[in-house]
């Protein structure tokens, strides 16, 4: 209680506005960081989730046991079980191989259905979006089937022993993600009919899934707690599927984005750590009076030490609770900045990010507060009749290193990484002996060419020369602040035009694939009569591994390879397609004529050989329609999944595959407008497969943008911690300045002068300060580039004019604008006040 | 109430040892003023520190009130302190952020005194600030300051008071007022008074003066002289 007395009077002196400035700035940016991380986190889980129609997915050949179903009820989840199958439909001659997915009426847990009462329009109005299944009896299906069986709308359909009604077109379903495994129309129905039908003999080929979800918005702890028990209870013919795994392209992309954001936010903390070290210290020099006092009337070093710990204590919950509000504002703010942006409200952040904001206050205190005020109670209880008593303080070599530790600590919990977090800390201790060399050096040769100059100059740079400590730890933490946001700045552009990178306004955004020879030419010309362009067509054969190295492969068993339990799409090229690269063999030339006595070369994607533990030399045996071949592994490729182009695990040369049975794909963008073109497609080459990925697309797309803008006020929270350095930096001197100003007008200095030593001061320091920034920043990046980014060296003269530049004026300006105190109090107040 | 006997102390100066009191010994009975005077660098605020147990000798022993505080660790000297001792310093010494009435408060409060503000108000009454309670030392003079470092050192009620050139930074005019309120204090509340003070106005007015010189070699105790 006393302790929080003294703080709310101290408060009054100033002295502890600095700390608990600092201190709230690096609670607000870990804060901010960590909700908005949290959030959309929890956002991507959501979305993810819908792509899975779940929070968690089991899935399996055989029916999934009940216990599996009875546990995750027990445990108060929600479940929908659901088999996906190829049955054949029939209507009066029509005959078609259908895509069933059969669904109890609780599916999809997570996301929505979304069905038409017209086939083939996008008619907004006839479109409802549903959060069931269709009931027993009711067939919903795709537009496709109703030209295939010659159908239209509320038409039955034959299905095994029963009728079943087409009564809607379905037209998207949360999991109907881009799978290539079933090519029939889909239909969806209830899964109690497949019973009815009898379509199901033992032996048919059924996926089997159980859809678990928590039973709030998010998934919740009973659905990892579920997750864990399900691990040790599944067969091995049964498997998890979790949203991460479900939906990898905007999880990397979410994840980068908090990655950097969490990294900028460590940053933001060791900056306004450094600014709290250097306000505490300036703290403990205005308690030395105060603790003398304490000590003559009577109060013991260990009563000191307490009073100072409840003192700490009151100050870490003060700051740290501002700071989190400040920082739940601030993320408020982040929200409300890209509310445009956003495709879904986001969910509310989980405690966690809260805890880490106290957390990180109280951290704070301990590393970079307490070690400066660690010394008082031990003062000297003479201090108080002589000031001359030397104060023995924690020396700054261990200071230095509880700073370091601590701001390692906040940069591994933070960016989840050693390297990044030992990185971060030698880029500062770099441009910390930089400062300390070349700081040096040139505050020394201003101060030879100072007489050079005028008496203006002359003072400031000799200003700069005496306090030249107080002035290398200034130029320190400007140097530190100003170096952090160029690399966050080119780091940011840098990441940002990747991520877009892969999305260009005309990136394809649909896959079409198994057309036929005969229909190809049709195909092509549908399409170039719409000026749509596409990446070009691939032909494909389907085909089996039989053999490696002339052991036979059984298909059957259960723990093998899933790549040799299914048809592969094969391909050729004579070249090495776009976004490959080879990365071990050689690929073939493009002259050498294929000789069908020998095993034709063979070119097969790196993971792939790694995981069937094939390598440059291995044999296989190829079975096409009955029909094998032998191959040879002659290279290695690394593939770029990502560039949504057609890319294949198995290439050969030219020659070998074209007499097989061969389909063809390719990838193709087409804007809303001309959307209407995959209705023309599929009514009349019904056999043709379509996948759309227009809306996983638009929606990373969304997700570069909001992270953009979390980037960008992220850079400019850094920068108000590089400020807060400066203002710490210069009030260190304050007492000195204001003593050295109220002589200098005592003696009939104009305040022009004293304005003029200061501007001249301030802006050689900020220029300094961003010349050694260039330098940091430039050093960094260039390792940055060669080493995480593998890309050829290129300088970044910008940084050399745009940190000098702008550093003076930053310095020049806050730091006059600082200090003018100095020339606005009458001189007589500040002599007294010595 | 204070014995010290033949205390010396020594400090090291750049490497050099330097003997700052020799062989020194003195007795100051209860309600008895002491003036501790000398040249600058004779040692007399070391010496009124070394009495008032801030500070300990190289050599030889003090007691308070019987306890001897050289035998004693700081906590033990801390404890002594806040039972016996006051202190006035010539630069008054008032925190800055803290009102007059917080200021003399403060040193109640931490020792957990009932009412320390009440007792606060009513030893600023007493110096005649009753209506600047509530100013900060900035807002007053020099003059009213020492009166508030008085009331504060008064309100802890001390068996014996130190004081450090308590008129150093005041006018002589102001200063006379000062020493007034001290004399009139110590009379009223019975304290002791160990006061260091280069002026010969407010040495003569306590019971007892002891002349530290300082030279080129510490004066020993013999050469010492004690006027009583």
């Amino acid at each position: 209680m006393l302790a929080l007395r003294i703080l709310l009077r101290n408060w009054r002196g100033g002295q502890l506005r600095l700390v608990l400035g600092a201190l709230v700035l690096a609670v607000a940016v870990v804060t901010s960081v960590s909700l908005l991380a949290d959030r959309v986190e929890k956002a991507l889980i959501n979305e993810s989730s819908s792509f899975l129609a779940a929070d968690l997915v089991i899935e399996g050949n055989a029916r999934i046991a009940k216990k599996l179903v009875d546990r995750a009820q027990a445990i108060g989840l929600r479940t929908a079980s659901m088999m996906t199958f190829s049955s054949v439909v029939y209507h009066a001659d029509a005959m078609h191989l259908a895509s069933i997915k059969a669904v109890e009426s609780s599916y999809p847990l997570r996301g929505a259905v979304r069905h038409s009462g017209i086939a083939f329009s996008d008619d907004q109005t006839a479109i409802q979006t549903v959060r069931s299944g269709p009931p027993l009896g009711e067939a919903w299906a795709d537009a496709r089937l109703l030209p295939l069986l010659n159908i239209a709308l509320g038409d039955f359909i034959e299905f095994g022993d029963i009728r079943l009604k087409v009564s809607r077109v379905l037209i998207e379903e949360p999991d109907s993600g881009g799978s290539f495994s079933l090519i029939g129309a889909r239909i969806l129905m209830h899964v109690d009919d497949v019973e009815t039908a009898g379509v199901l003999l033992p032996g048919s080929r059924v996926k089997h899934r159980l859809l678990v979800a928590a039973t709030g918005d998010t998934g919740s702890h009973e659905v990892a707690k579920y997750r864990d028990w399900a691990e040790s209870n599944l067969t091995i013919h049964q498997k998890l599927i979790t949203p991460d795994q479900a939906q990898a392209r905007i999880a990397d992309t979410i994840d980068s984005g908090r990655r950097f954001l969490l990294l900028a936010g460590s940053v933001g903390v060791v900056l306004a750590g450094i600014a709290l070290a250097l306000a505490s210290h300036q703290f403990a020099l205005g308690e030395r009076l105060q603790v003398g006092l304490y000590k003559s009337w009577g109060l013991s070093g260990g009563g000191i030490r307490r009073l100072y710990m409840a003192y700490i204590l009151a100050i870490g919950l003060l700051g740290s609770a501002m700071g989190v509000v400040v920082g739940a504002v601030v993320q408020e703010l982040l929200v409300w900045l890209v509310r445009d942006w956003m495709p879904i409200d986001l969910p509310q952040a989980g405690l966690r990010p809260w805890f880490t904001g106290m957390a990180t206050g109280f951290l704070c205190l301990l590393g970079f507060m307490l070690p400066a005020i660690w010394h008082l109670p031990d003062l000297s209880a003479m201090s108080v009749l002589r000031q001359d008593i030397p104060v023995k303080t924690m020396s700054t070599a261990l200071r230095c290193v509880l700073g370091v530790l601590t701001s390692g600590l906040l940069l591994f919990w933070y960016s989840r990484s050693l390297i990044i977090a030992i990185a971060m800390i030698a880029a500062f201790a770099a441009i910390a002996v930089a400062a300390m060399g070349v700081g040096l050096s040139l505050l020394w040769l201003g101060k030879l060419m100072a007489q050079y100059l005028g008496s203006i100059w002359r003072l400031a740079l000799a200003n700069l020369w005496r306090r030249r400590l107080q002035s290398l730890i200034q130029v320190l933490g400007f140097a530190g602040a100003i170096a952090l946001l160029m690399i966050m700045t080119v780091i940011r552009t840098s990441l940002i035009d990747d991520l877009q990178l892969q999305f260009d306004e005309d990136t394809p955004n649909h896959f079409v694939y198994n057309v036929a020879s005969y229909e190809l030419a049709e195909v092509e010309a549908l399409i170039d009569q719409r000026s749509l362009e596409t990446s070009g067509w691939f032909s494909m054969v389907r085909a089996r591994i039989r053999q490696i190295n002339g052991e036979d492969i059984d298909a059957e068993q259960p723990d093998s390879h899933r790549s040799l339990q299914r048809e592969l799409n094969l391909s050729w090229s004579s070249s090495v397609p776009d976004n490959n690269t080879i990365t071990s063999g050689d690929w073939w030339r493009s002259a050498a004529a294929p000789n069908r006595e020998e095993p034709a070369p063979l070119s097969i994607e790196e993971d792939l050989a790694a995981e069937l533990g094939l390598e440059i030399g291995d044999r296989m045996m190829f079975s096409v329609g009955g029909l094998n071949f032998e191959a040879l592994v002659a290279n290695t490729r690394s593939v770029n999944w990502d560039d949504m182009t057609p890319n294949f695990y198995f290439l050969f040369p030219e020659g070998v595959l074209e007499d097989y049975p061969r389909t063809h794909m390719t990838s193709i963008y087409i804007p809303p407008a001309d959307k209407l073109i995959l209705n023309d497609l599929l009514r009349n080459y019904p056999t043709l497969q379509v996948i759309e990925l227009d809306k996983i697309i638009e929606r990373v797309r969304t997700i570069v943008a909001q992270v953009t803008r979390g980037l960008e006020v992220m850079t400019l929270l850094i920068l108000a911690c590089g400020i807060l350095v400066m203002f710490s930096a210069v009030s260190l001197s304050m007492s000195e300045r204001l003593q050295e100003s109220a002589i200098l007008r005592t003696i009939g200095s104009s305040q022009r002068l004293i304005l003029g030593v200061q501007w001249i001061e301030f802006t050689c320091l900020g220029i300094l300060a961003g010349l050694l920034a260039a330098l940091g920043a430039e050093t960094a990046l260039l390792l940055i580039q060669h080493y995480l980014l593998e890309l050829p060296l290129t300088g970044h003269a910008w940084l050399w004019l745009v940190g000098p530049s702008s550093g003076g004026l930053l310095v020049g300006l806050l730091g006059v604008g600082y200090s003018r105190k100095t020339v606005l109090l009458p001189p007589l107040e500040v002599l007294r006040g010595l | 109430m204070i014995n010290v006997t033949n205390i010396g102390k020594k400090v090291l100066v750049a490497e050099t040892e330097l003997t700052i009191l020799d062989a020194l010994s003195l007795n100051v009975e209860a309600g008895e003023s002491l003036a501790i005077v000398g040249p600058s660098g004779s040692g007399k605020s070391t010496l009124l520190g070394i009495m008032a147990g801030l500070d300990i000798p190289t050599s030889g022993t003090v007691e308070i009130d019987g306890l001897d505080i050289t035998a004693m660790d700081e906590e033990g000297r801390a404890a002594v302190r806040a039972r016996h001792v006051g202190f006035i310093f010539q630069s008054f010494h008032l925190l800055p952020a803290l009102t007059a009435l917080e200021n003399v408060a403060l040193p109640l409060e931490l020792q957990k005194g009932s009412d320390a503000e009440g007792t606060a108000n009513r030893y600023l009454q007493r110096v005649g600030l009753g209506d600047r309670t509530g100013h900060y030392p900035r807002q007053l003079s020099g003059g009213e300051q020492q009166r508030v470092a008085v009331a504060r050192a008064f309100a802890c009620k001390p068996t014996i008071l130190f004081a450090d050139e308590p008129t150093g930074n005041l006018d002589s005019v102001t200063g006379e007022t000062i020493n007034d309120l001290l004399f009139e204090l110590n009379r009223e509340e019975g304290t002791t008074l160990v006061i260091v003070t280069h002026e010969h106005s407010l040495a003569s007015r306590c019971s007892r003066q002891l002349h530290l010189k300082s030279g080129l070699q510490f004066t020993p105790l013999e050469q010492m002289s004690i006027k009583c």
